[in-house]
């Protein structure tokens, strides 16, 4: 199965280069995101009746992780509203490119940090304050607002969307997912690249902006750093760009050796086993400890979370390749091999979210009737009652996702562990493993 | 082989009733077990603020105030795991205060590893034969 | 700029400034009253003023835990205060003063501490004269110990007693069973021809005597709703709080506490408490114990009823 041009329907290739309707989403975005800031700060501060907490961290993060991330990569990124206030300030413009620029300082971002390791740090940060952040309504709106000030803040110093690529802490395991996803934007024909002037995708024209992410276009052969802004497609001369349905995972079959990625993948892999231990688990001594943020028990925990994720399991994986022989250094082959936990790690938050999802989810239609728990009614819906939902399907939901995932990420160790010409049965074994505790801790 | 039928022991059914307090944020005891068709009582004691007590794949539920045991009767005719958990807003990690109930042998777990197991043979055998 | 681009940031702040300026202005208007547990500071406002005569709207919300409200002193049906969400409550107050409203579900070890008042204002009246409670007009101190010297060898009946005390001349008025604790009965029949088990049976029928089964079913259901927190679920002192009450509150000032929320099982103590005593103990409190004073809470007639219902510890009143 190969590629089908999705912008060879003029329809589609329209509604994406026009900037009318992009800017709608935007502006529903945005104001949802204020709102749910505002929420956060001023409505009740019991987090299943708050629309900050509901909307976000129920109704946003099942649409995320269940659907965007695994269908359309960085379809999120392509309409997040947090880099938008700074992204018009920095562009002087909210559509089209304005005849006079204004004067930032678009400074470069430094070299040394041009990597995902700010983003592996930010979603510890996160991960590590996860059960008051995602419980605590004035919390959250404080999360939020302070990442909408730092991308602003960020985009009036640095150029292109800084904070995007290299300090959200959603867009570091977002990129590494997309690499599953069906979705690509690729040039059409590197050969027009060569001899393209000015390569406007890059450094814009007078139909649009430079590719915000720092990406080069025609260069492009993963999803990972591509946030599907758009800008590129309005911006080249020679309609080169296109955006392609293609097989899942296609990415993979070229596996990264960034070791910064390669950790990233562990950290999902371990959060997510240990978020279902202890968010979904019936050890209350791990709730405590997880929410006492500050006590001798949280440190505790947080050590523990630590070493899990940065010695416990890339230990082991280490140790299963460390016996296999290879001609290439034990670094290239630890990154390489690491892209296999990609899709695992990818059906761990899967199989993970939907447990709390389908069980919270009635809390979506009472939080659109009274955001602020002030005994508003807008929608008839403010008095719904919790009842989790298809709970039926839940356990095989969740074993499909992760079985799934062991194969799709076994066949995954088998094509990275060819090209390096060493073998996928440690990493396998691995996975094998991983999963098993996974599905011990979710059923 | 994920509905394939498991060998199961008959076990006649009993009365069981378990005592269990509940406080923020944990159930004390939070793990039970009992068999297929057993009758069961839970006597839900709350030692902070109102808690409740519901069950996820039966549906049935319980509110206790301070100072007031709740009961809940059921009998346990599906088998498999099940988390109990909160289901009255009793703080902020109320979405998480949850306990599991285990009737019989937890079939989706123990079908699910076999899967696994299974998969990865397949795989690995594959592996072997390409090489 | 082009119109376009004009229109569009004009869009932009519009639609924020209204999402976020219309509830703004709704929550600025919108007066709760909000309910914590008392550690975290309790009701908020917690004095409400009113008018008499004139109904009072009150929105009361939680913003942590299951919350219930009532006024004392007042005969109505509590409301529940629930996380997130707004109950709406009336109230009409005919007679001016200050009410006191309290939390009428437990939520945690200082619940009854979570009080607030109303204050009503209107046409001068002359003040009511109140009379004082009985152990007030006795003199009785109900801070000294009260354990008797010997218990009963079985739990006192009243039908039993019944049969014994058909030639007796007992006093039935509710004044002779109110000021006397059962000992002191127990005390004065040692001058008839009854055993001490059959003196205590008859003690055990006048007790019942002075009760209704209404009575006793409305003072359960104020011992459950109120006390067994502390108290235990069948009054022998050992409720969820008791460790906490006692590791918190300790003895005070008091001369016969140990800390400990009281057994009510305990018939070496109960059976030397006359419902003048216990009254005075529940209307005051504890002097420095965990025992809260409900003075402004319950009525008269509660407190009887409630006092009912804690003999039914000792005494065996029906088959």
């Amino acid at each position: 199965m190969s590629k089908i041009e999705l912008t060879r329907n003029p329809v589609i290739k329209n509604a994406l280069k026009n900037r009318y309707p992009q800017l709608t989403v935007f502006i529903v975005m945005l104001v949802g995101y204020i709102f749910a800031i505002f929420s956060g700060l001023i409505g009740t501060p019991v987090g299943s009746r708050n629309f900050g907490i509901v909307f976000v961290w129920i109704a946003w993060w099942a649409i995320l992780i269940l659907v965007a991330v695994p269908f359309f990569g960085r379809g999120w990124c392509a309409v997040c509203p947090i880099p938008l206030p700074g992204e018009w300030l920095q562009r002087g413009a909210v559509l089209s490119p304005p005849d006079k620029k204004p004067k930032w300082l678009n400074l470069r971002w430094p070299k040394f940090m041009r990597n995902i390791w700010l983003q592996n740090i930010s979603f510890l940060l996160l991960a590590l304050f996860s059960s008051v952040l995602l419980t605590t309504p004035n919390i959250t709106g404080i999360v939020l607002a302070a990442m909408l000030f730092a991308a602003i803040g960020l985009s009036t110093i640095f150029e292109r969307r800084s904070f995007c690529r290299y300090l959200c802490p959603v867009g570091g395991f977002i990129g590494l997912y997309s690499q599953v996803a069906p979705i690509e934007l690729r040039v059409k024909d590197k050969q027009t690249c060569v001899t393209c002037v000015g390569k406007p995708c890059y450094n814009g024209n007078e139909n649009g902006y430079g590719c915000s992410w720092d990406v080069f276009p025609g260069g492009l052969t993963k999803n990972t750093y591509c946030g599907l802004c758009m800008e590129c497609i309005r911006t080249c001369p020679h309609d080169n760009i296109a955006i392609n349905l293609r097989p899942f995972s296609a990415d993979l079959a070229k596996p990264s050796t960034r070791i910064d990625e390669a950790f990233k993948a562990f950290i999902m892999l371990g959060s997510a086993m240990i978020y279902a231990g202890v968010l979904l688990g019936p050890w209350g001594a791990f709730k405590d400890a997880a929410y006492h943020v500050g006590t001798s028990a949280w440190f505790i925990y947080a050590i523990i979370f630590l070493a899990i994720i940065f010695v416990i399991l890339p230990g082991l994986f280490t140790l299963g390749i460390l016996k296999s022989k290879s001609i290439f250094p034990l670094k290239q082959r630890f990154a390489s091999l690491a892209t296999a936990l990609i899709p695992l790690g990818l059906m761990f938050w899967v199989a993970f979210s939907l447990s709390f999802v389908l069980t919270n989810a009635s809390y979506i239609l009472a939080s659109l009737s009274d955001p602020l728990g002030l005994g508003w009614n807008l929608f008839g819906t403010a008095n719904v009652a919790w009842r989790p939902m298809l709970m039926a399907i839940l356990a095989p939901a969740q074993i499909l996702a992760l079985v799934g995932g062991l194969i799709w990420s076994a066949r995954t160790a088998q094509k990275a562990a060819n090209e390096i010409r060493t073998s996928s049965i440690p990493i396998v074994t691995f996975c094998f493993i991983v999963t098993s505790v996974m599905l011990w801790l979710l059923l | 082989m994920a509905f394939a039928p498991l060998p199961v022991q008959y076990i006649a059914p009993q009365e069981r009733t378990f005592r269990i307090e509940a406080r923020q944020f944990a159930y004390s005891p939070s793990e039970l077990k009992v068999n297929s068709g057993d009758m069961v009582t839970i006597q839900l004691v709350s030692t902070d603020v109102v808690h409740g007590l519901y069950v996820d794949g039966y549906d049935v539920s319980v509110e206790a105030d301070p100072g007031q045991t709740a009961t809940l009767t059921f009998v346990a005719d599906k088998s498999g795991s099940f988390r109990f958990r909160c289901n009255v807003t009793c703080g902020a990690m109320h979405p998480f205060m949850i306990g599991k109930l285990t009737v019989g042998s937890n079939n989706w777990f123990l079908r699910s590893i076999g899967l696994a197991a299974l998969a990865i043979a397949g795989v690995i055998i594959s592996t072997k034969q390409k090489a | 700029m082009k119109r376009s681009e004009l229109i569009s940031r004009i869009l932009i702040i519009v639609a924020i400034v209204g999402a976020i300026g219309a509830p703004l202005y709704i929550w600025a208007r919108t007066s709760l009253i909000h309910a914590k547990v008392a550690e975290d500071g309790g009701w908020n406002p917690d004095i409400i003023h009113a008018n008499a005569g004139e109904p009072l709207t009150l929105h009361l919300t939680s913003d942590d835990v299951v919350h219930g409200f009532a006024v004392g002193q007042m005969d109505m049906q509590s409301v529940d205060v629930l996380p997130g969400k707004v109950t709406d409550l009336t109230l009409t107050f005919d007679k001016p003063g200050i009410y006191t409203f309290f939390c009428t579900r437990w939520c945690g070890l200082n619940h009854w501490r979570m009080r607030g008042t109303i204050e009503v204002s209107g046409p001068s009246s002359t003040p009511e004269p109140v009379s004082p409670p009985l152990y007030v007009s006795l003199g009785l101190d109900i801070d000294a110990p009260h354990s008797l010297p010997v218990v009963p060898a079985q739990k006192p009946s009243a039908i039993r007693g019944q049969q014994f005390s058909t030639n007796l001349p007992i006093s039935q008025a509710a004044d002779y069973y109110r000021t006397h604790s059962p000992f002191q009965i127990f005390d004065e029949l040692s001058n008839t021809s009854l055993t001490e088990s059959q003196r205590w049976d008859v003690v055990a029928y006048i007790w019942r005597l002075n009760t209704t089964k209404e009575s006793l079913a409305n003072g359960q259901k104020l011992f459950a709703q109120n006390c067994a927190a502390c108290h235990g679920e069948k009054g022998a002192g050992n409720g969820v709080f008791a460790d906490k009450v006692a590791g918190n509150f300790g003895k005070g000032m008091s001369n016969t506490s140990n800390g400990r929320p009281v057994d009510f099982t305990d018939a070496k103590r109960m059976l030397g408490a006359s419902p003048a005593l216990l009254q005075g103990k529940i209307l005051r409190g504890g002097m420095g114990t965990g025992m809260p004073s409900w003075g402004s809470i319950f009525t008269e007639e509660q407190i009887w009823d409630l006092i009912a219902y804690l003999y039914s510890f000792q005494f065996e009143y029906h088959q």
